[in-house]
């Protein structure tokens, strides 16, 4: 490190490979000392091509291939695309229906929720948070199960609807669930805003003002978080929303400590919305028909994934296939904030901001440091998140 | 602010520059720009405050296939590049349509008003090759290193390699 510190500027590439967390991803940091002062992004190590793909996919083929875009926020996949499908084809799809997949949607992201709060604490250097998240996380992944058959891609929709039902037993068991998460969830917003040492780790930092928030373009909770009042379940109600209306989170703060708490404090509202939901459940058909032919327009259609926005673009051209599906991802508008937002941040604090914004977040093998022009050295992200907890020490 | 006076207000900004109009359905306006017009008209829109841009859309019009009729002396016509640009504005959506030919796909670059437009720049010009004029940032962003030059996967004609492609990757 001792030649380092002599160099004024170097080039901090991370990445592409990390085996040990979710996605792959390129990123590559200008520093000058500790302070970043440039920051780039290569995305594409794991491209699918599924765009491509769903051209010459049916129309009921590509719900179950758009579905497997994430693997953590599957269902928002397959019910934006049957929301499109469904406007494009002007069915109506029954109330009963909507609900189911408002309930499951909701689900997911507390799933979501909790699996963001671990990795963001296991970041920091908290493990213990970590397996705590973790360990309650499986609660909801079983109800889910017990739901829809599956921990991962449910598969509830169809299109027009869904394919599982909520019996009372069912209900009660979700309920019993959520009651048991939500003392788990007080019990998390308590650690994470009292804990001394991590708070070292988040308040103040990463700070970004709405008016920022606003510039760069960022969705979902990291954006509410600066107080930016963007939901799309309150901006645009899809599915059952129009009925079980949220109320929206938003903070002032802007800063790491905010994100955790907007997050939390949405987990409690998703409770009470799926108690809601539970509660007044309304009955009837579980589905539509739909034609196999759709035919040709163009749709829009958004909903709110556990990390913003989730857009989609549909065209159709009167046949079984579509002719374009366009996906645009959370991830990728916060993405892009990340790489402007970096600059003039600490090099310690990365780990810290990257997982804050919750981006599907492509994982690290290798942190290479380049020092220009004498020579290269490596680092591997379990050593950058070392460093940043040390910084702290 | 309600939907319609949000899609109203749109409209009002941009009639200046509009080449066309539509509204597709209650929630949403299309509008038809040439893309010399397609920096005021953002500016304009980014000015007013109206909504924030929500995802850049490409899309292959490749030209009909030429039918019997068509005489052999005719050069066959030239396919199209649409690219969408979704605004939105609480449920409102504006879609800023500009169309280029393939023969002369240029489109100025948005991102010195809106900045984070450039990962969606970056997209669309590898996957339809698009050209957006004074783009910062040209780099790769989700094909391949070896992804050879000038095919773009989006584009209708792209059904797979060629075996001389295959060979140049493999290289």
């Amino acid at each position: 490190m001792e030649s380092l510190a002599n160099q004024k500027k170097f080039i901090v590439p991370i990445g592409p490979q990390h085996p040990a967390l979710k996605e792959p991803g390129h990123f590559e940091f200008t520093v000058d000392g500790e302070i970043i002062t440039g920051a780039s992004v290569r995305l594409g190590y794991v491209h699918r091509g599924i765009e491509k793909g769903t051209e010459s996919r049916t129309w009921i083929q590509n719900l179950y291939l758009l579905e497997r875009i994430c693997g953590i926020c599957s269902h928002v996949h397959a019910l934006a695309y049957a929301l499109g499908v469904e406007k494009l084809g002007n069915v109506d799809v029954p109330p009963r229906a909507q609900a189911i997949r408002t309930l499951v949607a909701e689900m997911e992201r507390i799933h979501s929720h909790l699996l963001w709060l671990g990795v963001a604490a296991h970041e920091g250097g908290f493990d213990t948070l970590f397996m705590y998240t973790w360990r309650d996380r499986e609660t909801v992944m079983d109800l889910l199960e017990g739901l829809t058959g599956n921990r991962v891609h449910y598969s509830v929709n169809v299109l027009g609807g869904v394919k599982v039902d909520v019996d009372e037993k069912q209900a009660d068991a979700i309920r019993r669930g959520v009651d048991f998460l939500e003392e788990r969830t007080k019990y998390y917003m308590k650690v994470v805003t009292t804990d001394e040492t991590f708070l070292g780790r988040t308040r103040g930092v990463g700070k970004m003002t709405t008016e920022q928030a606003d510039e760069l373009g960022t969705v979902g909770p990291t954006g509410r978080a600066s107080g930016l009042t963007r939901d799309i379940r309150v901006d645009a109600p899809y599915a059952a929303y129009p009925l079980y209306p949220v109320q929206v989170v938003t903070g002032t703060s802007g800063d790491l400590l905010e994100r955790f708490i907007v997050r939390i404090k949405e987990l409690y509202e998703t409770y009470r919305l799926i108690r809601l939901i539970l509660d007044k459940m309304p009955t009837g058909e579980l589905t539509a028909r739909i034609p196999r032919r759709i035919p040709e327009n163009e749709a829009i259609s958004r909903v709110e994934a556990p990390r913003g926005e989730l857009f989609y673009f549909l065209k159709s051209n009167g046949s079984e296939m579509p002719e374009r599906i366009k996906v645009r991802t959370p991830s990728i508008c916060n993405w892009s904030s990340v790489i402007n937002f970096a600059v003039g941040l600490k090099l310690a604090d990365m780990p810290m901001v990257l997982s804050g914004m919750d981006p599907c977040f492509s994982c690290n093998d290798r942190l290479v440091v380049v020092n220009r022009p004498t020579g290269s050295q490596v680092w591997t992200w379990e050593e950058l998140r070392q460093y940043g907890i040390n910084y702290y020490r | 602010m309600d939907i319609t006076s949000s899609l109203q207000n749109a409209e009002a900004l941009l009639n200046l520059w509009m080449h066309g109009m539509d509204y597709p359905d209650l929630s949403r306006i299309d509008v038809t720009l040439p893309p010399r017009e397609l920096k005021s008209a953002v500016s304009i829109l980014k000015k007013a405050h109206w909504g924030y841009l929500s995802a850049i859309t490409g899309l292959d019009r490749p030209a009909p296939a030429p039918t019997a009729q068509d005489s052999a002396n005719v050069p066959a016509p030239d396919g199209a590049i649409e690219v969408l640009y979704q605004f939105c504005e609480g449920a409102a959506v504006l879609t800023l349509r500009v169309s280029v030919p393939y023969s002369a796909a240029i489109i100025p670059s948005i991102c010195s008003i809106i900045p984070y437009a450039t990962l969606y720049e970056r997209e669309a010009m590898e996957l339809f090759g698009v050209t957006f004029k004074n783009t910062p940032d040209s780099d790769r962003l989700v094909l391949p290193d070896d992804w050879p030059v000038g095919v773009y996967p989006l584009r209708k004609s792209f059904t797979g390699f060629t075996d001389a492609q295959k060979e140049e990757m493999v290289e």
